[in-house]
């Protein structure tokens, strides 16, 4: 059972290590379509990371953090669009 | 041994996000960074076991925050960035690196989580609060008596920050009323 849950922080330790790639795109840009775009591949990435997590922790209530995660991350990608978009009006 | 590697590629992320919000030269790339940055911070509080502050850093962090900084954004003019990154002003450098070094020769001397022999626990401050606590305040929770009684003019002092906090998300969403 304990390489299972090893297995399973490794993979976590991976898509956060994926998370860390994606950050070039928000460095390198050039538009801030790319760098929305991988602001939410390295949000996705982290969603996954904490299920991961809970699973390898037995914690159930860390994946409700997954949930919210996963919402936030759509609402602030709709965010920073919509101002790209119309300079403002982001509620 | 994995844990480990876990927060090793964590705190990665969070050095790689904390430097592009200060470098990048385009604002909105800035939040953008920022929001990125408080998502893998809240990562960091979920594999310390604390998915309440995890919660609140990605709710707080991640989302109040970036649409706060989008509103002030809207309020101005953004020139168009010519460049990626903005100079690097080396004084700044040498002075936050100083204060990190200081932290980082700092933490080692803390005592470990959980040591019965630290001096936290175990101090004259402590038990005063742990043995006077209830006659003196009347409060039936210690820690409720520390901050409410004890340290009164501190939790002022944090009342007061919150206070203007609000005033300020107020007046940048140019509203008179929270409702």
């Amino acid at each position: 059972m304990v390489e299972f849950e090893t297995a399973l922080l490794a993979v976590a330790a991976a898509f956060v290590l994926f998370a860390t790639v994606a950050l070039y795109r928000v460095y390198a840009g050039p538009t801030t379509h790319d760098r929305v775009i991988a602001v939410n591949v390295a949000g996705t990435n982290t969603v996954i990371a904490i299920a991961l997590v809970a699973a390898a922790f037995g914690q159930s209530v860390f994946l409700d953090v997954a949930l919210v995660y996963a919402l936030l991350n759509f609402l602030l990608s709709i965010a920073f669009s919509k101002f790209n978009v119309e300079r403002g009006n982001v509620l | 041994m994995t844990l480990t590697l876990l927060e090793a590629a964590l705190l990665l992320f969070v050095v790689g996000c904390a430097v592009g919000t200060a470098l990048l030269e385009d604002t909105l790339a800035a939040v953008m960074a920022f929001a990125a940055y408080s998502l893998g911070v809240s990562v960091l509080w979920l594999v310390l076991q604390a998915p309440d502050v995890g919660l609140t850093e990605a709710a707080v962090g991640a989302g109040i925050m970036t649409i706060l900084f989008l509103l002030a954004l809207s309020n101005t003019v953004t020139p168009d960035a010519d460049r990626i990154l903005e100079p690097v002003r080396w004084r700044t450098v040498a002075l936050v690196g100083g204060f990190v070094l200081l932290i980082g020769v700092t933490v080692p001397a803390l005592p470990a989580v959980s040591d019965p022999t630290a001096p936290v626990a175990s101090g004259e401050v402590t038990t005063y609060y742990l043995e006077n606590a209830y006659e003196q305040t009347d409060v039936r929770n210690a820690v409720t008596a520390v901050l409410a009684a004890y340290r009164g003019f501190d939790t002022l002092g944090e009342a007061v920050v919150v206070y203007a906090a609000g005033i300020v998300a107020l007046s940048v969403l140019r509203r008179e009323v929270f409702a």
